[in-house]
């Protein structure tokens, strides 16, 4: 059994970018600037499936 | 171990077969991963809320002209002295502070930081949040001291035949 210990760090840096625009979504949705709030949702709707891509590819790997 | 499964009844006075203790807690690289993965589908379904109201935003659904509102009539307030109301809903706080004969300025008083109630400081003439010490410019509700970084919404007045009505809360000019 190989591990590969690569899409854990990939997880680890999607899950604090999930963090960071979510906390800049909130802060840009108080300063009123809807677009960029927006963006940001859509980014962090895009990070879940993406980091779900990176789990699935670091399952099979040591399978 | 093998021998106890598929083969009822097991030996009933172990009650305690199928817990494995050793490795009950134990969480490995996959489990780490999978909560990592949970975590951020819990980010991104929190996202949606704001993502929602922020359309609304856009397409002026959040655009509404609201009613010129009767704060309080010139007489009754001196220069100096706030006066508190609600604006431009019945839950929305705001203040109403007059500092000079003619010049009025009202903000919607509840923090940037944690909306506790802002409040006027007549002695120090600054506004001061209790809860964490924020103070806010009265002349331009910008924080110039403590936990909060955004500027308190403006809210417009206008005085009439004595009388100062609240007219719309203004837009943060970024």
């Amino acid at each position: 059994m190989k591990r590969s210990y690569i899409p854990v760090l990939i997880l680890c840096a999607f899950l604090m970018m999930s963090i960071v625009f979510t906390q800049y979504m909130v802060h840009q949705y108080y300063f009123e600037n809807y677009v960029t709030t927006l963006i940001f949702c859509g980014l962090n709707l895009l990070l879940f499936p993406a980091a779900l891509y990176v789990y699935r590819k670091g399952v099979k790997t040591d399978a | 171990m093998s021998k106890r499964n598929n083969n009822i009844p097991f030996d009933q006075d172990n009650y305690t077969h199928n817990i494995d203790r050793n490795n009950e807690r134990k969480l490995d690289r996959r489990g780490f991963m999978k909560t990592l993965v949970g975590a951020a589908g819990v980010f991104a379904v929190s996202s949606l809320p704001w993502g929602a109201v922020a359309a609304k935003e856009l397409m002026g659904l959040g655009e509404k002209e609201y009613p010129n509102k009767k704060i309080t009539d010139v007489s009754k307030i001196a220069i100096g002295d706030s006066v508190d109301f609600k604006f431009p809903g019945d839950h929305d706080d705001a203040i109403l502070i007059r500092l000079s004969e003619s010049k009025y300025v009202a903000y919607q008083n509840a923090c940037t930081h944690l909306r506790c109630p802002v409040f006027w400081e007549k002695e120090d003439g600054e506004m001061i949040c209790p809860c964490h010490h924020g103070k806010f410019d009265v002349n331009t509700g910008v924080p110039t001291a403590g936990p909060p970084r955004r500027p308190l919404p403006e809210i417009q007045v206008k005085v009439e035949n004595g009388t100062v009505f609240a007219v719309k809360v203004k837009r943060y000019e970024a």
